[in-house]
């Protein structure tokens, strides 16, 4: 589960973003180490991770806002140092803490912004469908968040990109601001628009992506399906034993990855078919199990069980090195 | 809501915009509309004060101000009032908090660039001093019979100059400023001693002779003169000229040095 790049799936589409061995630094820290994916066109791929595990760093490479330390960039077939212009024509970038002058009117940020790009999308289009028209003519500073939030996605998309990179999109949302964000995301998505989604959010992920890189301390930990990662850990099974289960018997089975008792009740964890395989253990042991529940393990599970390995990998190394 | 980007809707042809300078020009120009505070203090306040000051205030000559009417002395110092007033406190404030909000980041991720905003701010600050320059120009000159500059090359070039040196002296503070509030604060510092040489509140040909040498190598201490000799045919002094060229040289220097685009 250490392994760094999962090979890509099957290259039947075209590749959007190629990063090879990016590494940046900051000074003494490494912030990002080291980090190759790839990127297929019409797909929206996330990057997950906790504050400072380089995210917004790897975007911001990949937007060509900031210079590698080493590693390979290509976006849309652009070297995105060389040909930094054109890249801002075709990728879409909303960055995480931008905000627009307070005075600037809605509809006068969508025009401005509108005016530097080759074949921009009509404002008013964007205006409704981001559901700004009421909000054309107030300030920035008037927005509430959710409005600056769709005013930024709209600002992003005004050029027509064909890569847009959101950087925490739904940061500071409410709930359902944060949903009908989603639906837009995934509307633009049909658009055949490729989107790389940082966030910080598991649900938002799930939701979202076809894809999904956990970073953790600038390495990428896993590559894959918000539902692969999630299946790697599989399932969950707790209850209340009504007669003393013995936990070795449970633990011998060779689905079981883990099992311990806890105020009452038991809990065990364990890959593919644990929950019928201990069912079956139930049956035969004449133990009738009381509030049962099962869990999928979800991208959540998968990320912090990734991290934590991670922190104890680093750790041991720490510990070994004299 | 799932209403589609579309890629058809446009059936014509991509029409190639304009370049974005244009409207990004336009754009910073309805911000500063809507500062009331600035165009109070840059525009309407030096107008208004040479109407009040001219009005009340004998036009005659006075061996106190060099044998020149108080108007003439003072005209020329309320030129550089507007220009200080842009250049200093509008100019590295607005800029300070763009970077402070990551507007100039935001830009910089667009075709257009963030460059191009410094652009339109110096534009702006260059447009509208030069308009308020030339309104009080005429205002003094029809309403007080201040002659208008029969030197018109060096007026130029002294008002020229001056915007420099004060553009430069704006981008300064605009690169050393952590914040749009400690912009603010140093313009506002600035602003005082600059205009305190210049002559606003003591005309320079009433200091004494060691605060007139050091007001000469003050920008605005030898921006003034430079204008009130081409007032009467005379080509602004060498040293004022040198002065001014050297103060738009070092300053814009260390200012590009330091300007950081973002936090």
């Amino acid at each position: 589960m250490t392994a760094a790049v999962t090979p890509v799936a099957p290259v039947t589409t075209t590749e959007v973003v190629v990063v090879e061995h990016l590494k940046v630094r900051y000074g003494d820290t490494v912030a990002v180490d080291d980090v190759s994916l790839s990127i297929n066109h019409g797909e929206i791929f996330g990057i997950l991770g906790p504050n400072g595990a380089g995210k917004t760093t790897t975007v911001e490479c990949i937007g060509g806002l900031r210079k590698p330390d080493a590693g390979e960039i290509s976006v849309l077939g652009l070297d995105v140092r060389a040909d930094a212009k054109q890249l801002h024509e075709r990728v879409g970038i909303q960055l995480q803490t931008s905000e627009l002058p307070d005075k600037i009117c809605v509809h006068e940020a969508l025009d401005l912004f509108a005016s530097f790009y080759p074949d921009p999308v009509a404002p008013e289009e964007l205006l409704q469908l981001l559901g700004l028209q009421e909000k054309r003519d107030t300030r920035y500073v008037n927005l509430s968040g959710g409005q600056r939030q769709r005013l930024s996605i709209a600002l992003a998309l005004v050029g027509r990109p064909e890569l847009a990179i959101l950087d925490e999109l739904t940061t500071g949302l409410d709930p359902q601001s944060r949903r009908e964000t989603w639906k837009l995301i995934e509307g633009i998505r049909e658009q055949g628009l490729t989107v790389i989604l940082v966030t910080h959010f598991m649900e938002e992920a799930e939701y979202l992506c076809d894809r999904v890189a956990l970073l953790h301390r600038g390495r990428i930990r896993a590559i894959d399906t918000p539902a692969n990662l999630g299946a790697g850990l599989g399932q969950r099974i707790s209850f209340r034993a009504t007669t003393a289960l013995d936990l070795d018997k449970v633990r011998a089975l060779p689905e079981v990855r883990e099992a311990q008792a806890q105020g009452g009740r038991v809990l065990i964890e364990g890959s593919g078919d644990v929950v019928a395989a201990v069912i079956a253990l139930l049956v035969q042991e004449r133990i009738v199990p009381e509030q049962t529940r099962v869990e999928q393990s979800t991208l959540d599970d998968a990320f912090v069980a990734l991290t934590a390995e991670a922190d104890a990998e680093l750790a041991m190394q720490a510990h070994t090195v004299p | 809501m799932m209403a589609t980007v579309s890629r058809t809707a446009t059936d014509k042809p991509p029409q190639q915009r304009r370049g974005g300078f244009p409207r990004l020009f336009i754009t910073e120009f309805k911000l500063l509309r809507r500062e009331p505070m600035i165009l109070f203090w840059a525009l309407l306040f030096p107008v208004g004060l040479l109407i009040v000051l001219g009005s009340s205030v004998s036009n005659k000559p006075k061996a106190a101000f060099g044998g020149l009417s108080f108007i003439v002395v003072y005209t020329p110092v309320l030129m550089t009032f507007t220009l200080t007033l842009l250049a200093l406190s509008a100019m590295p404030a607005t800029l300070a908090s763009y970077r402070d909000k990551g507007y100039l980041k935001r830009l910089s991720t667009t075709p257009i660039g963030a460059m191009r905003l410094l652009a339109a701010q110096l534009a702006l600050v260059v447009g509208l001093s030069i308009s308020v320059v030339v309104l009080i120009m005429l205002v003094s000159h029809f309403a007080y019979s201040v002659p208008l500059p029969s030197e018109v090359g060096g007026f130029i070039l002294a008002i020229l100059l001056t915007m420099t040196a004060m553009a430069s002296l704006g981008l300064l503070i605009a690169s050393l400023a952590s914040s749009q509030r400690v912009a603010g604060a140093i313009g506002g510092i600035l602003f005082f001693p600059l205009m305190f040489f210049a002559g606003l509140w003591v005309p320079q040909q009433s200091m004494g002779p060691t605060l007139r040498t050091i007001s000469q190598y003050t920008p605005l201490g030898a921006a003034v003169p430079s204008i009130t000799n081409s007032d009467f045919g005379n080509w602004p002094g060498t040293t004022h000229l040198i002065v001014l060229a050297a103060y738009t040289l070092v300053l814009s220097r260390i200012a590009i040095r330091f300007f950081r685009w973002d936090r």
